[in-house]
Parts: C-alpha cells; sequence; structure tokens
C-alpha cells in the first residue's frame, strides 16, 4: 500500500484529501505545516507528499526544497495543493522541484488521476 | 511669556478641516465595527453549518473507507460507487466551506489593523494644540492623521498583495512539471 503524506494547516482540507485517497486504497499521515511535515517524511518513508503552500511555521514551498536536500525524497513526487493559481508562484514551485501544482478546491477524480499518474 | 494670539481665518478653517477628520475617521470606525461584528456573526454560522455537515460527512466516510479496506465484506457495487460519488461531491463543497471560512478570517484581520489605525489617528487629535490661532499646527494635526489612516489602507494593500485568494477560474486546475 502506497503512504502519501497530506500537509496542511487546515484540518478540514487535509481529513478532505485523507478520506480521497483511503477511499482509493492509499495510506494517508497527516501534518498540520511544513515543518511537522518535513519531520514525518523523515520518520515515515513516503510514496508522495502533498502540501499546501501558505501555512505558519514553514510553508509549502520551503517543505519542497528541504526535502529535496533529502537524499529519500530526491525521486519522491511532491503536489502543491493551494488557492495560489499564478503563474509566478507555480514557476517558484517548479524552481523548488514540486512535481505538480493543484489548485484549491480539488475534485477528488482528478486529485486521484494525478496521484496515479505521478505514483506510475 | 509668549501670548496666544486669537485664530485667525486661515486657522479657523484648518482646525473645521481637523475636526472634520476626527468626525470622518470615528464614523469609519464605527460603520467597521458594525462590519467585524458581521464577518464575526457570518463565521459562527457558516462554521456551525459546516461542523453539522464535516458530522454527517464523517459518519458516512468513515463507512465507505472501512468497506474499502474490507472488501470481501462489502464488494464494490454499484451502489458503493453511488455513495462514493455523492461523497466525493461532498468534499468538493466541504473544502469551499473551508475556504470561505478562510477568506472570512483574513477579512476580519483586515478590518481589525484598518480600525486600529483609525483609532490610533482619533487619538491623535486628543491632545489640544499648543496654538489654536496657528493653522500650521491644525495642519501638522491632520497630515498626522492622514499618514496614519494612509499606512493602514496601505497595510490592507501588502495583506491583499500576499494572501491566498481563491480564484474560481482556476480552481481545480492541475500543473504537472
Amino acid at each position: 500500500m502506497k503512504t502519501i503524506l497530506a500537509v496542511d494547516d487546515s484540518a478540514t482540507m487535509r481529513e478532505m484529501v485523507a478520506f480521497v485517497l483511503e477511499s482509493a486504497g492509499y495510506r494517508v499521515i497527516e501534518a498540520e505545516d511544513g515543518a511537522q511535515g518535513l519531520d514525518r517524511a523523515t520518520t515515515t518513508s513516503c510514496d508522495l507528499v502533498i502540501t499546501d503552500q501558505n501555512m505558519p511555521n514553514m510553508d509549502g514551498l520551503t517543505l519542497v526544497r528541504s526535502l529535496r536536500e533529502l537524499r529519500d525524497y530526491k525521486n519522491v513526487p511532491i503536489l502543491l495543493l493551494t488557492t495560489e493559481s499564478s503563474d509566478a508562484m507555480k514557476a517558484q514551485g517548479r524552481a523548488a522541484g514540486a512535481t505538480g501544482w493543484l489548485v484549491k478546491p480539488f475534485d477528488p477524480a482528478t486529485l486521484l488521476e494525478v496521484v496515479q499518474k505521478v505514483l506510475r | 511669556m509668549e501670548e496666544k494670539s486669537s485664530p485667525k481665518p486661515d486657522a479657523r478653517d484648518a482646525a473645521q478641516a481637523a475636526d472634520l477628520l476626527v468626525t470622518v475617521a470615528a464614523t469609519l470606525n464605527e460603520r467597521l465595527a458594525f462590519t467585524a461584528e458581521e464577518l464575526a456573526r457570518s463565521q459562527t454560522l457558516l462554521r456551525e453549518a459546516s461542523s453539522e455537515l464535516m458530522t454527517a460527512f464523517r459518519g458516512a466516510a468513515d463507512r465507505l473507507v472501512a468497506a474499502t479496506k474490507d472488501e470481501a465484506a462489502a464488494p464494490k457495487n454499484v451502489e458503493y460507487e453511488l455513495v462514493l460519488d455523492h461523497l466525493y461531491r461532498a468534499v468538493q463543497h466541504l473544502q469551499s466551506h473551508d475556504l470561505v471560512n478562510q477568506l472570512i478570517d483574513a477579512q476580519k484581520l483586515r478590518v481589525d489593523k484598518m480600525r486600529e489605525k483609525l483609532g490610533e489617528a482619533i487619538s491623535l487629535a486628543e491632545p489640544p494644540v499648543n496654538d489654536p490661532a496657528q493653522a500650521e499646527q491644525w495642519i501638522q494635526r491632520s497630515r498626522a492623521m492622514l499618514d496614519c489612516i494612509v499606512a493602514g489602507i496601505q497595510q490592507i494593500d501588502d495583506d491583499d498583495a500576499q494572501h491566498t485568494k481563491s480564484d474560481k477560474k482556476h480552481a481545480g486546475s492541475v500543473d504537472l512539471f
């Protein structure tokens, strides 16, 4: 079973992501900000990270950069799931090493398609 | 000892303008206080509704996820897919609730910051001017008040630039790099 780390400071959003992924058979672990996400990622081996951008303590882009510095996460897909939709932000995400960018609110079927695609 | 002169027409005009500025700032502050209350009330209603919806959602979602984990007990039939489809639609709407709640939080913060600046501006008008007959003193006071108000507006603009905006046009969009 693939393990996915969902990072978001909104409990509702984490719950929504977790439900959609668990209903498709994935194991989901949660973190409420980038710092906690980094901690979880180092203690649990994750196959995919889905993170929000604007969070306290550590934002999504910083989390992406920090994860990419870890040997175990050099090739693990990382998706940004955020309300931010500007091209400039997406470019920053790409430069940081993100695999993709999804704009909230997400469509569950689309999220699953993307997850399946990047985990392939 | 220097004698204070009686106000000249210029000074009277400047004093009236300063008073008017205080009245405008105080009125605006009152209106914003009302807006803050309305925002708080709207948020309470939204949170109550969201909480009820989340409870209902969890009840159905937990059962469904449990069924997914125990495929032998609950084979994935048409009804299962139908329920899942309904829950997926609920996921989208519950996200919108959450985003609106965050937007209200951001608006409340902006209103509070602006009210703080207006309060600061009003307090600048509290101490009496040294020489009411000097137009320049009233003008300086008005200028200080205006600077304070403009700083509040600037803060809102800066927050706007930083804050996340729910962009309906791009909602749900995907970019894979």
